[in-house]
């Protein structure tokens, strides 16, 4: 998870990933966020992720991202 | 058949009276025989082109359909990518034939081939293209019913200009029986009212200013030309938006809820966030269909590993969706038409918005260090009017007359801009009375998105008032287009609107 949360807060400083839940639903995240956020996790952790993957309900909060990288592992 | 005739709104009031008399069950074939007659009326023959499109993407999904109920074999897989890219160069190839093969012929010399460009061929065909890309994705059961889908592909309201729907959302909602509800009426025809306000009031004087200055834009001096393009900005989005506000009235009325087009773009704090507002059923369509499938592609992943072990920091990590980005404004303005000012104007958004992103960190350290944040009130207006004055910028290349003659024209309103040649815009054909009429309209447009924008919501606030205030939410924008739109209108014949030809 410290992995992840690097991830994210590298990609876009300001948000607090450790309270947002709606993080796509808010328009907090772009989708040049989110593109970079999939490659650096396909990186970081070795997993396959695909279009059919970028679903809102993924990507809300880190603990749904967190979700999909462990279904993927 | 105009959504701004007085045959549209006859049309209309048959449709439901006959569409809440029929059984429930049929009442999708009349909006399907509503639909076709509809297109007849407006695109006559061109209707072969929306049968063709129809069928090609109701015989692609029942193949995919087909296809998804078998093992996923690496044959399957190759199959089913295959069926989807046949289907889309049909579909393309079909718009790009009708929309740039006139342009691409003259390129190469040969002169004389003008088709006539079928009534909202660009939404119908993304549309489908759609459809289909999620019957490969399993996103949504295969429609086996080719009237059916027929009705998905020519629901009239959004046969025009949009909005473009998605299957699993607009199909369930177009077949299913339904009973006359009057909320939904009343409400359909507040939208629809709000959607004639803004274009028979608003767009159609500021049109007689824009087409003047347009036609000769050399003629004027920077504050005119700049005047001009003020105006375009408010003629466009209230054409486009009082457009898509008729559509989603109008099928509300008939309890179908279209997909949401524009969110108060004035109000947007950068350029990705008034794309975000702007056209939004384009921008999930590009986003969903184009920029995903492109930077998690092999080929772009591949690029990404290379520019991230190559580049450090973020641009290094940027590169391949920047590049994704690049192509996905460069589409959209090729969309727009066949013209280098399109492309030019895909490029000034894909570039800023790629910098601002790669800019990111360095924007969020700069406000920490003067402890500005995101809610500051002077901050929210300073970053609106940057994005208003860049959309601004990039207008000048959407509706001058070519490159060449927008870049003049930006050349001379940075460079000559005289407040004292303002008064030039009472000579542009439109009187003194109509200028102050699209002035005041496009205020209470300002200021009720405003109020939306605040957290607001008219429908809710209308529906605690009385019986009587509620219906004049109707009667007030009612009489005033009536007497604004139709009986004061000004020396100009109302035009078709902008986007029904793209």
């Amino acid at each position: 998870m410290d992995k992840l949360m690097k991830i994210l807060t590298e990609t876009c400083p300001g948000v607090d990933f450790e309270k947002e839940t709606a993080l796509i639903d808010d328009g907090i995240l772009e989708s040049l966020d989110i593109v970079t956020i999939v490659s650096e996790i396909m990186d970081v952790f070795g997993v396959e992720l695909n279009v059919d993957d970028l679903l809102p309900e993924n990507f809300n909060s880190a603990e749904a991202i967190w979700r999909l990288i462990e279904s993927r592992s | 058949m105009a959504f701004t005739s007085v045959s549209f709104i006859l049309f209309m009031a048959a449709v439901l009276a006959l569409y809440y008399l029929l059984p429930g069950k049929v009442q999708w074939l009349l909006l399907l025989a509503a639909s076709w007659g509809f297109y007849l009326v407006g695109g006559g023959w061109t209707i072969v082109y929306l049968l063709l499109t129809t069928l090609t993407v109701y015989l692609a999904g029942r193949a995919l359909g087909a296809l998804n109920s078998r093992k996923r074999t690496d044959k399957v897989k190759g199959l089913k990518k295959l069926t989807v890219l046949i289907a889309a160069l049909l579909c393309f190839g079909l718009l790009f034939v009708l929309k740039y093969g006139g342009y691409t012929l003259r390129l190469i010399g040969v002169k004389g081939f003008e088709p006539l460009l079928p009534l909202g061929i660009s939404f119908y065909i993304f549309q489908s293209v759609g459809y289909v890309i999620d019957c490969y994705r399993g996103k949504h059961p295969i429609e086996k019913n080719p009237l059916k889908l027929a009705l998905f592909t020519s629901f009239f309201p959004q046969m025009v200009q949009g909005p473009i729907g998605r299957c699993h959302e607009l199909l369930p909602q177009l077949t299913a029986p339904r009973r006359l509800n009057w909320d939904s009426l009343k409400y359909g025809i507040q939208l629809a009212m709000w959607g004639y306000f803004k274009k028979l009031i608003i767009a159609e004087r500021a049109a007689v200013i824009v087409d003047t200055v347009m036609a000769e834009p050399s003629a004027y001096p920077g504050a005119v030309t700049a005047a001009a393009v003020f105006f375009y900005c408010i003629q466009l989005y209230c054409d486009f938006s009082g457009g898509i506000d008729i559509a989603r009235g109008a099928a509300e009325m008939l309890g179908v809820e279209l997909a949401e087009n524009f969110r108060r773009p004035f109000y947007a704090v950068s350029l990705a966030d008034y794309w975000r507002r702007w056209h939004i059923t384009l921008g999930g369509w590009m986003r969903d269909y184009l920029f995903y499938p492109l930077t998690l592609s092999k080929p772009f992943i591949k690029l990404g590993k290379a520019t991230r072990s190559r580049i450090p920091g973020k641009l290094g990590k940027l590169i391949p969706a920047a590049l994704a980005t690049f192509t996905v404004y460069f589409v959209i303005g090729i969309w727009h038409g066949a013209s280098f000012r399109y492309i030019v104007f895909g490029l000034w958004n894909g570039v800023l918005i790629t910098a601002s992103f790669l800019l990111e960190g360095s924007y969020a350290a700069f406000r920490k260090r003067l402890r500005i944040t995101d809610k500051n009130l002077p901050w929210r207006i300073f970053r609106i009017l940057r994005t208003n004055l860049l959309v601004f910028v990039g207008r000048y290349l959407t509706r001058a007359p070519g490159l060449t003659a927008a870049l003049s024209m930006l050349w001379a309103t940075f460079t000559g801009f005289r407040l004292s040649d303002l008064g030039g815009v009472l000579d542009l054909g439109l009187a003194p009375s109509d200028i102050v009429i699209t002035l005041t309209a496009m205020a209470a447009v300002l200021a009720l998105e405003l109020y939306q924008e605040l957290g607001g919501h008219v429908r809710a606030g209308l529906e605690k008032r009385s019986w009587f205030i509620q219906w004049l939410g109707i009667l007030a924008p009612l009489t005033a287009i009536l007497i604004l739109g139709i009986l004061l209108r000004g020396d100009y014949i109302p035009s078709a609107f902008i986007y029904q030809q793209y």
